[in-house]
């Protein structure tokens, strides 16, 4: 196997905990990565996003004062945003699928399930690197094309102004064939539905089955 | 999708700024040392691990204690506890990521607290405390699932 170079592309790390910055980091080293900044907090980062011309960000959820949804929707839509069209990967333990459609709407480019591993990371990356999407402006939602695959079945009308011809890089079918077996390694994501009162009707998705909703 | 919506292409993508092959790509010893560099910030593990208990300890005994609004104080628990979780499985500790997520389906879904809840929530505390006290990595092996399954039972005894 040989992959991409990822050795000229910057990476801000945003995660509060600082012992999975330097988790993350130590992969991206290992990994090849070269330029790497960290920031503790959503503020931080956007902060830092005004000197450092991030390629990929890598973002945990749960932060505070600012979480990583704030900071993707500032980076996005923000008046002030340096780079609203970098690719964001966030990352995090809620895996319930209310929680990834969030994150999908909020403008993330991919989403990648804690525990983490060196693979799961990777094939994130990889998948935004062969699979360069178009941005949508439509209402108040600006960020990556949500509808990722192309439905050959759909028959509805098609509301976009703007014609797919017209998109470099078509968005084409994406990251079925990059899925990755970092639950298979790791074991499931999935949380307790057991006795102890686990909320049945929101269980925990895997990260297979996280990149089969947000790719279907 | 409105009927206004919009289609952009940014101005760059990462294929500008990456190559396929040739010295320095990831290929799968890369991957393998990554994974290496992941096993051997382990040790390191154990430290953090502790270093999370104390808050953990720190935000139950708020809780227990009620210092503050309810609300906040279980979110006290909720973070460290989902900080936990994140972390354990990421560093072989896959045990601790079963049991923090347990706690942090039991305290998400709490609207108040009385002695019961406090109860049961140590129960998951003093868990975490075997795991890193024992150094359970992986999924604890017989004294792991031991440990599960004497979890399930004390939970729904309290």
């Amino acid at each position: 196997m040989a992959d991409y170079n990822l050795s000229r592309l910057n990476f801000l790390i945003v995660d509060d905990n600082k012992h999975m910055r330097a988790l993350v980091k130590s992969i991206l080293h290992a990994l090849g990565v070269k330029s790497i900044l960290e920031a503790g907090d959503g503020a931080d980062a956007f902060k830092e996003l005004r000197h450092f011309p991030a390629d990929v960000i890598i973002c945990d959820w749960s932060m505070q004062p600012l979480d990583g949804l704030d900071f993707v929707r500032m980076v996005r839509t923000g008046t002030d945003s340096p780079n609203p069209f970098v690719p964001i990967i966030m990352l995090t333990g809620h895996t319930e699928m209310h929680r990834v459609m969030e994150a999908r709407d909020s403008g993330v480019h991919e989403f990648l399930a804690k525990p983490i591993s060196a693979k799961g990371i990777y094939s994130r990356i990889r998948t935004i690197i062969e699979n360069p999407r178009p941005f949508i402006r439509a209402g108040i939602y600006f960020g990556p094309d949500r509808r990722r695959k192309e439905n050959p079945n759909y028959n509805g009308p098609e509301r976009r102004k703007a014609d797919k011809g017209e998109v470099e890089g078509s968005v084409g079918s994406i990251s079925d064939k990059l899925k990755d077996d970092t639950n298979k390694d790791k074991g499931s994501n999935k949380g307790s539905d057991g006795d102890d009162g686990g909320d049945a009707e929101t269980p925990e998705l895997s990260q297979d089955e996280i990149n089969a909703l947000l790719n279907g | 999708m409105s009927d206004d919506s919009e289609i952009i292409t940014p101005p760059s993508n990462l294929q500008n700024k990456v190559e396929k092959g040739g010295p320095g790509a990831v290929d799968l010893d890369a991957i393998a040392r990554a994974e290496k560099v992941i096993a051997n910030l382990a040790g390191d593990y154990v430290n953090w691990a502790k270093e999370d208990l104390v808050k953990l300890e720190a935000a139950y005994k708020n809780l227990k204690e009620g210092n503050g609004e309810q609300k906040e104080l279980l979110l006290g628990v909720f973070n460290v506890a989902h900080d936990m979780k994140g972390q354990g499985g990421s560093f072989d500790y896959e045990l601790m990521t079963a049991v923090g997520d347990k706690l942090c389906r039991l305290v998400e879904k709490l609207d108040k607290v009385g002695p019961k809840e406090v109860e049961k929530i140590r129960i998951y505390v003093d868990a975490m405390q075997v795991i890193i006290g024992h150094k359970l990595n992986g999924d604890g092996g017989k004294e792991g699932q031991q440990l599960l399954m004497g979890l399930e039972v004390l939970v729904q005894k309290s």
